[in-house]
């Protein structure tokens, strides 16, 4: 397979998660040979992402991203980047909050789903990485 | 989202969501359990057959929900799980307090 790259620029509100959905439709469909449980793990992770991103665009003011998917014969990545408030974010070690927390666990979710996440903030911009490595059948 | 429930023998009601429970359609879950419980019904299954997409939204709603059950003193049990579904209670260890059942209508039949 060769690599390929797809960007989707997103405008929260009105673009809502089922942007994001509909972008990975195409590329699975184009990309048959990735298992389905590594499409699962990915499109989780980067659902629970967009959320997190979408979330604070609730705040009022809205948030404009930019996110770019990269498939290659062994891995998926998913780079965003957006243009919310810098958080408070701690990414690493992140614990899954108490089995009855009604909240929280986004961010351990994704740890727990993809092989790589990291988050930068570069520019005024919030940079969101995550990789997901994929055995092809 | 649409979100249908019909009552079972016992006293039991099956809700039945269709499509992707995530943030954007978490509450209306939570707003359809209150809605039964505050009939009186205590007893609820939520079959996720028709659930495509599960979030940690949709994860905090499904415990909201369990809790708010219990406080009627009830119980709230799920069933037919996908496997997106069951990847994710499994990844957040929800499943043990939300055991999946395999059919909605068996759910609180003791064997």
């Amino acid at each position: 397979m060769n690599a390929e790259s797809h960007t989707l620029l997103i405008d929260t509100p009105p673009d809502t998660l089922d942007a994001v959905h509909n972008l990975l439709q195409i590329i699975w469909d184009k990309s048959p040979e990735v298992d389905i449980q590594d499409r699962i793990r990915f499109e989780t992770a980067l659902i629970e992402l967009a959320s997190n991103i979408f979330r604070h665009a609730h705040n009022g003011s809205g948030v404009s991203c930019s996110l770019t998917v990269h498939i290659s014969n062994d891995k998926i990545e998913a780079s965003l980047r957006d243009t919310g408030q810098p958080g408070d974010i701690e990414i690493v070690d992140v614990e899954m909050p108490d089995v009855l927390a009604e909240s929280g666990r986004g961010l351990a979710l994704i740890n727990a789903l993809v092989d790589e996440f990291t988050y930068e903030r570069i520019d005024d911009h919030n940079v969101w990485h995550i990789t997901k490595r994929t055995s092809q059948s | 989202m649409e979100i249908t429930h019909r009552a079972i023998s016992d006293g039991v009601v099956v809700i039945t969501p269709i499509g992707k429970l995530n943030m954007v359609h978490a509450h209306h879950l939570r707003n359809e359990v209150d809605a039964i419980l505050g009939k009186g019904h205590n007893r609820i299954v939520v079959d996720l057959t028709n659930v495509e997409f599960l979030d940690s939204s949709g994860l905090g709603a499904l415990i909201g929900c369990l809790k708010a059950a219990r406080q009627a003193n009830g119980d709230l049990r799920i069933a037919s799980p996908t496997e997106q579904v069951k990847l994710v209670l499994q990844l957040t260890n929800l499943d043990r307090v939300l055991t999946p059942y395999t059919n909605a209508e068996t759910a609180y039949v003791t064997v």
